[in-house]
C-alpha cells in the first residue's frame, strides 16, 4: 500500500466558494421580469381593445379570449382536438425518436452508411416539409397514415443529423480508453459513444419535437376535421376571432409545457455535465 | 496476479506516416529495445520523438512499418501471445458521464464480470489510490491528482501484466506530481507488473524506472539505455542522492542535444 501521509492533496470541492447574496428587489427577480412583463403587455391590450372601441372581430379583449377558451374546452370540443392534435405529434415523433437515434448512431460509425445517407439527408434536410404535404395527401389520404408521416418527417432529421453530430464529436480519448480496457466495437457504441452524444441528442430531440408540432398543426389547417389547427381555421373562417386566440393560447401552453418538460430531462440526464 | 513473466522486445521498430505522400513523416527509425518482465522501463526523449507511438505500438494500437514486435517468456524463450496490458493517459480520458467507482469497474464491466464482484474490486483499487468515499463524484467534481487517480485505479483493478503510462502526470501541477510519483512508485511496486513509462521528466523517469531508454529527436532512435541502481522505496529524499544527481547530469546530458535539434525540426517544419 502507499504511504498515507503525504497524499493530503487539496480537494477542489471541499469549501465550494460561498454564493454571493444580494438583497431582493423586484426588478432583478427573474420571475418577476418575466411574468410581469407578460401580464403588462395583457393589461395594455385589455385596456387598448376597450377604450379605443375597434371591433372585436379584429381585436378582441383578453378577457373575452378567456371566457371563449374555457367555453371551448366545457362545451366545444376543444379537449378532444387537443387530444387529437396531440396523439398525432406524438405517435410520430416517438417514432423518429427511435429510428432517428438508431439511424443516426449507424451513420456516425459506419462509412459506406455515412456516404449513402449524406446524399439524401442534404437533399431533403433543407427542404421544407410542408411541402411535402400535397404529396403525401396524395399517397396516403388525409387520415391517420397521413398525420403520423408528417409528424415523423418533421421531427427525425434534426434528430438523425445530431446524433450524428453528437456521436461523431466523441473524445476520442475517451474510445481509446475504453479499447484499452477491453470494449469490443459494440460495447464502444454502446457504453462510449451513444451516452456522450446524449447531450446532441437530446438537442436533437427538441428542435424535432418543434417541427413535428409546427407540421401537424399545419397539416391539420390544410385538411383536419379534427385538431387544434383544424380548430383554428374553421373559427378563423367564421370570423370568431377570440376562439382564434383561445387555440393559439392553447398551441402557446403547449409549446411551454414541452419546453420545461425537456429542461427537466436535460437536467436529469446531464447530471455529469453540470455537477 | 501471478508475476509477470513475459518481456516484451523491440526489434528494429520503425513507423512512417503517410508514406505514400509527398513529405512523409518517418516517426520512429530502427528502435531495438527489451523491456524486462517486472521491471518499470522509462521513455523518455524531447516532443515530438514517437515515444508515444512506441506505447501504442507496444499496446497493439498502431502497426510498425518496419520491424518486429515480439512477446517473450522468459523462463522458456518462446514466442507468446500479447499479455494483459492496460495505459493510464495524459488526458485522463475518464469518462464524464460515469461515477468514480463506475470508471473503475469499466474494463470489468465490458468483461462480463458479476456487478457485486466488480464493485467490490473496482472499491478496493479505488481504496489502493487513496480515493475511499469518492466513490460516487462524477470526474467532474475531482481535481485533476485526484482524477489520475482514478485513472490508475481503474488501469490497475484489471490486474495487467503489463501498466503502460502515457505521461501520466504530464497535466498535473509540480506539487500534485511529486505526491502522485511516490504514490505510483509504491503501487507499481507492490503490484509487481511490468510497467513503460513514457516521460518527458527526468526526474520522474529516474524516481519510478528501473532502466531508462533515452531517445532522439526525430526520427525517433534510442540513443541510450541506463540502468538505474537507487535502492527503493523511492521517495523525494531520493533526489538529494549523489547518485541521483550523477544519473540526472547524465541523462540531461544527453537530452540537451537533442531537445535542442527536436526545437529546430520544429522550427523547419514551421517555416515551410
Amino acid at each position: 500500500m502507499s504511504p498515507a501521509g503525504p497524499l493530503a492533496e487539496p480537494t477542489t470541492k471541499a469549501a465550494a466558494p460561498a454564493r454571493k447574496r444580494r438583497v431582493w428587489v423586484w426588478y432583478n427577480d427573474e420571475r418577476v421580469l418575466g411574468w410581469g412583463s407578460v401580464a403588462l403587455v395583457i393589461a395594455i391590450w385589455e385596456a387598448a381593445a376597450r377604450l379605443s372601441g375597434v371591433s372585436p372581430l379584429y381585436l378582441p379583449q383578453p378577457s373575452q379570449i378567456v371566457v371563449a377558451l374555457f367555453k371551448m374546452f366545457a362545451t366545444g370540443g376543444l379537449a378532444i382536438d387537443l387530444g387529437w392534435t396531440l396523439w398525432r405529434i406524438f405517435a410520430g415523433f416517438a417514432l423518429a425518436v427511435v429510428i432517428g437515434a438508431a439511424l443516426g448512431v449507424w451513420i456516425a460509425t459506419s462509412f459506406r452508411v455515412r456516404a449513402i445517407a449524406d446524399m439524401f439527408i442534404a437533399m431533403l434536410y433543407p427542404l421544407p416539409k410542408v411541402t411535402l404535404i400535397p404529396l403525401l395527401i396524395i399517397w396516403l389520404g388525409t387520415g391517420g397514415p397521413f398525420m403520423l408521416t408528417i409528424s415523423f418527417l418533421g421531427a427525425i432529421f434534426p434528430i438523425v443529423i445530431n446524433t450524428v453530430l453528437g456521436v461523431r464529436q466523441c473524445d476520442p480519448g475517451l474510445v481509446l480508453a475504453a479499447r484499452d480496457l477491453g470494449a469490443t466495437p459494440q460495447q464502444i457504441v454502446r457504453k462510449v459513444l451513444v451516452p456522450s452524444a446524449i447531450p446532441s441528442i437530446f438537442a436533437g430531440i427538441r428542435l424535432g419535437l418543434g417541427v413535428s408540432i409546427i407540421l401537424v398543426v399545419a397539416a391539420e389547417m390544410v385538411v383536419g376535421k379534427y385538431g387544434l389547427g383544424a380548430r383554428l381555421y374553421l373559427s378563423g373562417q367564421i370570423l370568431e376571432t377570440e376562439q382564434v386566440f383561445a387555440v393559439l393560447i392553447v398551441l402557446a401552453a403547449l409549446g411551454i409545457i414541452v419546453t420545461k418538460v425537456q429542461d427537466y430531462i436535460d437536467i436529469k440526464l446531464g447530471r455529469w455535465r453540470l455537477a | 496476479m501471478k508475476s509477470p513473466n513475459v518481456a516484451i522486445e523491440l526489434e528494429g521498430i520503425g513507423l512512417t506516416f503517410a508514406p505514400e505522400s509527398e513529405t512523409p513523416t518517418i516517426a520512429l527509425n530502427d528502435v531495438h529495445c527489451r523491456i524486462e518482465p517486472g521491471k518499470v522501463t522509462a521513455l523518455i526523449g524531447p516532443s515530438g520523438c514517437g515515444k508515444s507511438t512506441l506505447l501504442q505500438i507496444a499496446r497493439g494500437f498502431l502497426n510498425p512499418s518496419r520491424g518486429q514486435l515480439r512477446f517473450v517468456e522468459v523462463a522458456s524463450g518462446k514466442v507468446t501471445g500479447r499479455p494483459a496490458m492496460a495505459t493510464v493517459w495524459q488526458a485522463f480520458n475518464l469518462f464524464p458521464w460515469l461515477t468514480v467507482i463506475e470508471n473503475v469497474a469499466f474494463g470489468l464491466e465490458v468483461a462480463g464480470v458479476s456487478k457485486q464482484e466488480r464493485e467490490a474490486r473496482a472499491r478496493k483499487a479505488i481504496g489502493a489510490v487513496d480515493l475511499a468515499g469518492f466513490e460516487r463524484h462524477f470526474p467532474r467534481q475531482l481535481s485533476g491528482g485526484m482524477r489520475q487517480r482514478v485513472g490508475i485505479a481503474r488501469a490497475l483493478v484489471m490486474e495487467p501484466e503489463v501498466l503502460l503510462l502515457d505521461e501520466p502526470f504530464g497535466a498535473l501541477d509540480a506539487q500534485t506530481r511529486l505526491v502522485l510519483q511516490e504514490q505510483l512508485s509504491s503501487l507499481v511496486e507492490t503490484s509487481g507488473t511490468t510497467a513503460i513509462l513514457v516521460t518527458h521528466s527526468i526526474e520522474e523517469a529516474i524516481l519510478l524506472a528501473d532502466k531508462i531508454v533515452v531517445m532522439s529527436a526525430r526520427p525517433g532512435r534510442i540513443v541510450s539505455e541506463i540502468a538505474v541502481g537507487l535502492p527503493r522505496p523511492r521517495t523525494f529524499a531520493t533526489t538529494q542522492d549523489p547518485e541521483y544527481a550523477q544519473l540526472f547530469d547524465r541523462i540531461y546530458g544527453l537530452l540537451r542535444d537533442e531537445v535542442m535539434r527536436a526545437m529546430i525540426i520544429e522550427s523547419e517544419k514551421a517555416d515551410t
